[in-house]
């Protein structure tokens, strides 16, 4: 693992992007910033532009109107680029499965790293989703130590 | 004036366009009337008793379709909700925006969603639905049918 990888797994900035949620797992998020869980000493910040933000946490169902939107952020986000879907919306719809408005789950709209479920996923499943993240992202760069 | 004062004045002033009037509770009162006379007791119902407009509600039935414009004359805490029959081949109404603003929005989205045309609407375009819904689908309607064939209805498991 080179000196990128490592200085990048230890201050992942997080942009929080919601399509349109019930702001269940959005508040779930913002708990998981709060000093009692404080995700923020595994290096985790909340970024207020996607440009300079390493990890898209996406939550809601993707309707017809975020579809070109979620790709354009997408887009938009520096590389080495990571997804994390949070919530049943973002990773199945939930009970907007059959809705007029939301024709494909999240992980056909973009590639997808982490999913989190849970409606909405508690902040330890949060924090444990992105440990698994940092983990996966760690076996993906090699076991090469420097 | 009370509630009984303004059901009165309500009843007299447009006795042959009420079809019934419902009492459901000393809260709300349905009055169902003919389609044509909407604008006239929108407007008798917002400019002289002072009611406010809250929303309307399209529903499609069986046979025909409904509109329910809903009023709150909040001085005496009632709610007056006017329920319109339209038939289903003759889907249309005439507007109340240029009554009061506030129906601007609401009757855009009936328009989009179940195809209820208002007739003198000056913006009558889509509110919520994407650029590239096809026309003439309004999903909405009990018989509404996917025509996405893209789209992917199972959990993928």
């Amino acid at each position: 693992m080179g000196i990128l990888d490592k200085a990048f797994l230890k201050s992942l900035w997080v942009f929080h992007l919601a399509t349109g949620s019930c702001n269940n797992c959005d508040i779930e998020i913002l708990d998981c910033l709060t000093p009692r869980h404080d995700i923020e000493r595994f290096g985790m910040l909340l970024a207020g532009s996607i440009k300079h933000a390493d990890v898209l946490l996406v939550t809601g169902a993707v309707n017809r109107q975020c579809i070109p939107r979620i790709k354009r952020l997408y887009e938009q986000m520096p590389k080495p680029r990571l997804v994390v879907a949070i919530g049943e919306c973002a990773l199945s719809r939930g009970v907007f499965m059959h809705s007029y408005n939301c024709p494909l789950p999240l992980d056909h709209v973009i590639p997808v790293d982490v999913y989190i479920p849970g409606c909405p996923p508690r902040p330890e499943a949060i924090m444990s989703g992105l440990m698994q993240l940092i983990e996966k992202r760690k076996a993906e760069a090699g076991s090469t130590k420097d | 004036m009370n509630r009984q004062e303004i059901l009165q004045a309500i009843g007299e002033r447009f006795a042959e366009d009420i079809i019934s009037v419902f009492e459901k509770s000393p809260k709300r009162v349905y009055i169902e009337i003919k389609a044509g006379a909407i604008v006239g007791l929108a407007q008798y119902l917002f400019k002289d008793i002072g009611a406010r407009f809250n929303i309307a509600s399209g529903v499609d039935g069986r046979n025909s379709m409904e509109i329910l414009y809903h009023f709150t004359v909040e001085d005496v805490d009632l709610v007056i909700s006017l329920r319109v029959i339209l038939p289903k081949d003759k889907l249309a109404i005439d507007s109340l925006t240029p009554v009061f603003t506030a129906a601007h929005w609401i009757e855009r989205e009936i328009h989009e969603l179940l195809g209820i045309h208002f007739i003198g609407h000056p913006h009558l375009e889509r509110l919520l639905l994407p650029e590239d819904w096809p026309e003439g689908v309004y999903p909405l309607r009990k018989d509404y049918k996917e025509w996405d064939p893209d789209a992917i209805r199972d959990r993928g498991a």
